[in-house]
């Protein structure tokens, strides 16, 4: 039997038994929306969107004032980090993990520059000119779907994505 | 984004959250929060995760398909500080059930 992961192996005890409670002991049996691959994989335009609070230098950070303010709230907002984006040009925000790494390295969680070597060896068509990253902490989400993804899909689609890879952090 | 037209992968190190939610596609990595990709300037680790991530892209036929890829992350769970450096302040707010979650599970 292959690897099997155990989404909570990082996590300490009691956060382990906190999270697992909101976890169904069943699988999901509901409607999942699916859009197959138009293409192979080397002919598509990809885009990289991640939960991770990163903001280039010139746009303003992700609210963690607020957040430590009223602790159920999460900054529904996005941010656009164009292709040519380096741990240089960027801030991280976020009160739930540690952000060194990114800030080292924004390839940890925004693969940007391997997704551009990609496109150079001509392993996928092309990374588009703008990836995304949003905020993770949200427990009502209905502000970042009902309002900000639409206006992300829209760009999306402008640039003539194809297909999109989620990191969260 | 997938009901707008665009094909997802989902790479998470937390693949139980499916049964919740309900993914189209994901790639599930034994990889601590934060550094899903890989680790700070290992560019041949983070090439070979996204590789197989583009496969899952291709391999995937139905909606709801979970990938467990095949890495390990080289450090001790408690020695790779994925974690704040402070209490998030939902944690805080909530500490009392995090503890009573946990004596119940050590109970159980």
């Amino acid at each position: 039997m292959g690897k099997i992961v155990d989404g909570f192996r990082f996590v300490p005890p009691a956060l382990r038994a906190w999270l697992s409670q909101d976890v169904p002991s069943e699988p999901f049996n509901g409607y999942i929306p699916w859009t197959a691959l138009r293409k192979p994989v080397k002919q598509l335009t990809f885009s990289l969107m991640t939960s991770a609070g990163i903001n280039i230098k010139s746009d303003p950070p992700f609210n963690m004032e607020r957040e430590k303010r009223e602790p159920t709230w999460g900054d529904p907002t996005c941010r656009e980090i164009p292709e040519y984006t380096t741990e240089r040009d960027i801030d991280v925000n976020h009160l739930h993990i540690n952000t060194s790494y990114i800030k080292q390295d924004i390839n940890v969680m925004l693969p940007v520059k391997r997704f551009k070597e990609f496109e150079e060896e001509g392993i996928i068509g092309r990374l588009a000119p703008t990836c995304y990253s949003y905020y993770g902490f949200q427990l009502d989400a209905a502000v970042l779907l009902d309002t900000t993804m639409p206006k992300v899909a829209a760009k999306l689609s402008e640039e003539g994505v194809d297909a999109v890879l989620l990191t969260p952090a | 984004m997938e009901e707008s037209g665009f094909s997802t992968v989902v790479l998470t190190p937390t693949p139980e959250y499916h049964r919740k939610i309900g993914f189209p596609r994901v790639a599930a990595i034994a990889y601590p929060y934060g550094r899903v990709v890989g680790e700070v300037h290992d560019s041949g680790g983070q090439r070979a995760v996204l590789l197989e991530v583009l496969s899952v892209f291709e391999k995937a036929e139905r909606a709801g398909e979970v990938y467990h890829l095949p890495f390990t992350w080289p450090e001790d769970p408690k020695d790779t500080k994925w974690h704040p450096s402070e209490m998030s302040p939902i944690v805080k707010l909530l500490l009392d059930k995090i503890k009573k979650a946990r004596k119940e599970a050590g109970d159980r």
